[in-house]
């Protein structure tokens, strides 16, 4: 390395900065204090150092007098710390022996008095003369950037990212928990405010998922494990048996009229009010139009046996696709970027016992109702409810409740934020209600409504024209009465002040969004911290909404917190932007300021392991003296140099670089002082 | 109480077997209140070991010394396991050693002992005087009978034995792979009220205190050194590049010495007391390491060596951490 | 040294991040506070090891400061809460010894919060002040 071994030549700048400076502090009495420092070989003032002439000024002393540190006391670093970095290496310095002490916002801007001024820049420029003695030059190290994005999650959100950064070229492994990519925009009915059929919007895109040449489908598959860094990632994900051979299922659907469950078993996308055989398509649009086998319900899976004659559904399949003895499948992959997509659930209204969700079968959440007016839903679309096993009979609601605000800004169920969909989607069902249900009478219960967004208001305005009456209050208590379907809710109307009970033979809870409940799988593949409403947090909430904390992972969609559609799209198509930057560019620069490990002192009891934000740090074995031991070791890639594993270890074993005890003690000792 | 017999015998299979290396335990001291820790290679040797109030010395502390030793070239390492034998409170060390990764719990195995308490070797010179002779003792829940030579003499528990074991939350081991005896029962609980008396002082009361307690260490390392939970490579204290503290037995030294000290046992420290006992120049060094404790207990409501499962106190935290003296 | 015209020095370690930067802007916005203050800059407030405290009092600082992210804040997501964890229990030990608990302090400041590190540095300086000169383990200057 350049001068390492050198003795330390230390030139010192003093900056002027105009008058901001020199009409406090005495610069040419700091500049023959700074002379006189040990190691200090040239001491000089210029009016502004971070002009060109200034610069100058550095880089002659570099080449001229042999300086091997540079110290400018001048503004803060975090202003001009790049500048003169720059400034040495085009001197061919290495840009770590630069040393900056901030005599300007931390003592002439805010000590008017000139001696106490002057003596505070002493002291500062001292600090940094013993500190950067001990400087080391420092290496920036650039990686390559595996060009292929793993998606996780085949919501709108990871499908718009997907089609994003196929589009420009590079390869996307998109994986999906269930058996259909979709998420939860393919169970909803119409959009709000432009009543757009999701579906219809939906499902031309989905298509193009399964069919575009750079992106690998992995549907029915989760992420295993992921290891590595930016760049540089390794992914597992497990496939799991669909018991259906993929390549053959040609998706006719005669299994499924066959299967002995058919018909028996809640389907999962229809939120359980609509029902599905063991072998399954969770609904029509389904892609990839494959069947899969419900492996808990299955009876050939799970008792061995089907019936007399064996399994209906391999002896109607033309194909022959069904297959008991398939088993799930690891496939490995390499990816240099990663989103998360994972989305959100709905609310779990049993915590809200008192409006009786769980025993009452005319109360029902947004996304169970989304599904009944579905035309792809288990009516066909018609508002029906209480019909038998057979899908015959039943009764059309005369009297609509809708009801705001369950499980959101409500502190007792934990969740204190506004889910940001509810007001609307409530108004676009209340809608649906009036238009298929011309003569019902509708009611919504509400605290606010906020109707944000572009449009919105204009559609909630036209939803209360067509005779929805909107009533301020937030229900206490909804239980029913009697043996016919009627509903009471009790509650206080909050504008006239009137307690009331408004009987519905149908009430729609407006539940709000929640994180998935199996969050802590994603938290604990990647590190990710999550916020305090639980959604997973952002690298910071104004500037890098869609980044986070580990570098080349990032957020699209309702896991990062709740939205609607439209803003879904729009942090997809930015987390698809920020993936590309770095796959286009393909090298990554990683952070020179990372700890580093002195194996032959550390006693490998994982303290910093633990501490380390960003499982930087793992133990690993280590040959002292004959014996087998465990150190630590840190992964420059994924270190971001914050060393509070330095403070962690109790031997002193890591230290992140520029910041080093012997680096700082010395700098103690020169500040301790007194006066 | 043990019975003895037992013991040897089990130190004896124990040390029969081909993946064991050596036993950690206790024998007759040459005189005095305190047995010695002795390291057995050969089951002929268990014939030596004994178990009684005057097994004072924490043979956890050697665990880790023996993972130090360098192999010759040409050699392969020694892995094999390490018996030990262990009161309620060694166990306690055993426990933080595995949660720092010391070792792997297959590597040793314990023998543990549950304890009705040992021999403060103070409060005995107190009552007997310097003792020239071999000293064996038994203890109840009442009484300690100590035998000096022969002459057998009944006296209080609380004249005789050592502070921790006054308090005694766990007198039985909290992780062996086998127990030598029966469980004892739990007799005490403790309320800290040492640590709440110290804090009743001013800071010039406390300072005046440790000035003068701090000013006789002649810096011996004793305290470091015994301690089961101090097996750094090298020690921080002792370290040139970069120097925390200077080698001059000044009181600027000594007390940040001590406060490291301290500092580094925080969430760490068993209480197992070693460091005081084996102090030369009688500092009481655990009421620097009760007070940690103490905190460590009331405020993040953690306690060290208990669970192997845990995470250390000072590489974990809880976003709702008291922050009283934040501003 | 009588108490009226001591003055006491504060060595400060401030994050990077946030209580750095609002110092930073304590200077742009020209807000005046005691020059008793000098400041260290670490990358977070994780990274200060409680004994750099202890070695500034022993070095001759009579009061002691570490600043850092309010708690969520932190660059580093996590470094605060460590530090405010150390901290806490160095704070107690230190008491125990018998140093004076004013001289030994901890803030959260944000970058956006200059006026709050005025009020912080103020606050510092007076309890610093109230304790007095630091002598009890200060380490002896040898000079040959």
């Amino acid at each position: 390395m350049d001068n390492l071994n050198r003795r330390p030549r230390i030139g010192v700048y003093i900056c002027h900065c105009g008058i901001n400076i020199g009409s406090v502090v005495d610069v040419p009495g700091l500049v023959e204090y700074a002379s006189r420092l040990p190691g200090v070989v040239v001491a000089r003032e210029y009016t502004y150092m971070c002009s060109d002439p200034g610069q100058n000024l550095v880089k002659e002393d570099i080449k001229n007098e042999g300086l091997n540190r540079v110290i400018v006391a001048s503004c803060s670093p975090r202003m001009h710390e790049p500048t003169f970095r720059k400034t040495l290496k085009e001197a061919g310095l290495n840009p770590y022996y630069l040393e900056m002490a901030n005599i300007r916002e931390q003592c002439s801007w805010v000590h008017p008095d000139k001696e106490q001024a002057t003596h505070k820049a002493r002291k500062l420029v001292e600090a940094a003369v013993v500190k950067a003695m001990l400087l080391e030059a420092l290496e920036e190290k650039e990686v390559d950037v595996i060009p292929a994005c793993l998606v996780i999650g085949a919501g709108i959100a990871g499908i718009q990212a997907s089609l994003d950064i196929a589009d420009a070229g590079f390869k996307v492994y998109l994986v999906e928990k269930t058996p259909s990519v979709g998420g939860r925009m393919a169970q909803l009915d119409k959009t709000f405010p432009t009543l757009d059929c999701s579906a219809c919007i939906l499902t031309p895109k989905m298509v193009d998922v399964a069919n575009h040449p750079n992106i690998e489908l992995m549907s029915y598959s989760q992420l295993e494990s992921i290891e590595g860094y930016v760049g540089n990632f390794k992914a597992t994900v497990r496939k799991k048996a669909r018991f259906v051979n993929f390549n053959t299922c040609t998706g006719c659907g005669v299994c499924a009229e066959n299967c002995r469950l058919a018909g028996r078993i809640p389907n999962e996308f229809d939120e359980n009010i609509g029902m599905r055989g063991a072998i399954y398509l969770p609904f029509p649009q389904a892609v990839p139009a494959k069947y899969t086998i419900d492996p808990e319900r299955c009876l050939q899976l799970t008792k061995g046996k089907c019936g007399k004659e064996g399994p209906a559904c391999a002896a109607a399949c033309g194909p022959g696709s069904i297959d008991f003895e398939q088993e799930d499948e690891l496939v490995e992959i390499e990816i240099g970027t990663v989103i998360v997509a994972t989305g959100y659930d709905v609310f779990d209204c049993t915590r809200k016992p008192e409006y009786g969700w769980e025993d009452i079968d005319n109360v029902m959440t947004g996304l169970e109702f989304e599904r009944l007016v579905s035309a792809s839903g288990p009516t066909g679309g018609h508002v029906i409810l209480g019909r038998d096993k057979k899908g015959e009979g039943g009764y059309e609601p005369k009297k609509v409740a809708f009801i705001h605000c369950v499980g959101s800004r409500d502190k007792s169920v934990g969740n204190e934020y506004c889910s940001r969909v509810c007001c609307m989607y409530l108004a676009k069902q209340a809608h649906l209600v009036r238009d298929k249900l011309p003569d019902a009478d509708i009611a919504v219960f509400y605290m606010d409504v906020r109707a944000f967004g572009k449009g919105f208001e204009e559609f909630y305005d036209r939803v209360r024209r067509e005779g929805v009456r909107y009533i301020r209050g937030n229900p206490s208590e909804i239980y029913r009465t009697g043996e016919d379907h009627t509903v009471v809710i009790k509650v206080e109307d909050t504008l006239t002040g009137t307690p009331m009970e408004y009987e519905a033979d149908l009430v729609v809870l407006g539940v709000g969004l929640e994180p998935r409940r199996d969050v802590r799988e994603i938290i604990d593949l990647f590190k990710l911290s999550q916020s305090t409403d639980g959604f997973f947090m952002e690298a910071h909430p104004k500037l890098r909404p869609v980044d986070t904390a580990s570098d080349g992972v990032y957020l699209a969609g309702c896991c990062q917190g709740p939205k609607d559609i439209p803003d879904t799209v729009a942090q997809a198509k930015g987390a698809a932007s920020s993936a590309l930057i770095l796959m286009a560019y393909g090298k990554v620069k990683v952070e020179a300021l990372v700890s580093v490990v002195s194996p032959d002192e550390c006693r490998g009891c994982g303290f910093c392991m633990e501490v380390c934000p960003f499982g930087a740090i793992e133990l690993v074995d280590q040959n002292r003296m004959g014996n087998i031991v465990q150190v630590a070791q840190v992964n420059e890639a994924l270190c971001k140099g914050c060393g509070s594993c330095a403070a962690a270890c109790l031997s002193g074993a890591i230290q992140p670089r520029s910041f080093k005890d012997e680096q700082i003690l010395p700098q103690i000792a020169v500040l301790g002082v007194r006066i | 109480m043990v019975d003895e017999s037992k013991l040897r015998e089990k130190a004896a299979e124990v040390l029969a077997r081909e993946d064991v290396r050596r036993l950690i335990g206790w024998k007759r001291g040459t005189y005095g209140f305190e047995a010695a820790p002795c390291v057995i290679k050969d089951a002929s040797e268990a014939e030596a070991l004994i178990f009684d109030p005057t097994c004072v010395q924490n043979p956890a502390s050697f665990i880790t010394l023996e993972e130090k030793k360098p192999v010759p070239r040409g050699q392969e390492a020694d892995t094999r396991k390490i018996a030990v034998m262990v009161k309620g409170c060694d166990s306690r060390a055993i426990v933080q050693q595995l949660v720092e990764k010391a070792y792997d719990r297959d590597h040793v195995i314990v023998l543990g002992i549950p304890c009705l308490g040992v021999i403060d070797r103070r409060k005995a010179a107190a009552l007997f005087g310097d003792v020239a002779s071999q000293v064996s003792a038994k203890v109840d829940a009442e009484k300690v009978a100590v035998d000096v030579g022969g002459d057998v003499k009944t006296v209080d528990r609380k004249d005789i034995l050592m502070d921790k074991c006054l308090r005694c939350r766990y007198p039985n081991p909290l992780v062996y792979d086998e127990l030598l005896a029966d469980e004892v029962e739990k007799w005490a609980g403790d309320e800290f009220a040492d640590v709440g008396e110290f804090e009743g002082q001013s800071p010039e009361e406390k300072w005046a205190f440790w000035e003068e307690q701090f000013s006789k260490c002649i810096r011996c390392y004793s305290c470091r050194n015994v301690c089961p939970m101090c097996y750094c490579v090298e020690c921080v204290v002792t370290k040139l590049q970069p120097q925390w503290t200077r080698r001059a037995t000044d009181i600027s030294e000594n007390t940040v010495y001590h406060i490291q000290r301290a500092w580094h046992l925080a969430g760490r420290c068993i209480e197992c007391m070693e460091c005081q006992r084996v102090c030369p120049v009688d500092i009481p060094i655990m009421t620097l390491n009760r007070k940690l404790t103490r905190d460590v207990k009331e405020m993040f409501e953690y306690e060290p060596g208990v669970d192997v499962e845990a995470q250390p106190l000072l590489a974990s935290y809880n976003p709702q951490d008291p922050e009283d003296f934040i501003m | 040294m009588s108490a009226e015209e001591f003055e006491p020095n504060i060595v400060a370690f401030l994050c990077n991040w946030c209580s750095y930067a609002g110092a930073d802007l304590a200077g742009t916005s020209r807000t005046q506070y005691l020059p008793n203050v000098k400041i260290i800059r670490v990358m977070c407030s994780g990274r200060v090891n409680p004994l750099f405290l202890v070695n500034a009092l022993q070095q001759g600082a009579d009061g002691v400061l570490i600043s850092g992210c309010h708690p969520g804040d932190c660059h580093y997501m996590e470094g605060n809460y460590y530090a405010r964890r150390r901290y806490t229990l160095m704070h107690k030990l230190l008491e125990h010894v018998g140093v004076d608990p004013g001289r030994v302090n901890m803030s959260w400041v944000s970058a956006s919060e200059g006026a709050k590190f005025k009020d912080v540095v103020e606050d510092t300086v007076t309890k610093a002040k109230e304790a007095g000169p630091m002598e009890q383990f200060r380490r002896r200057r040898i000079n040959w």
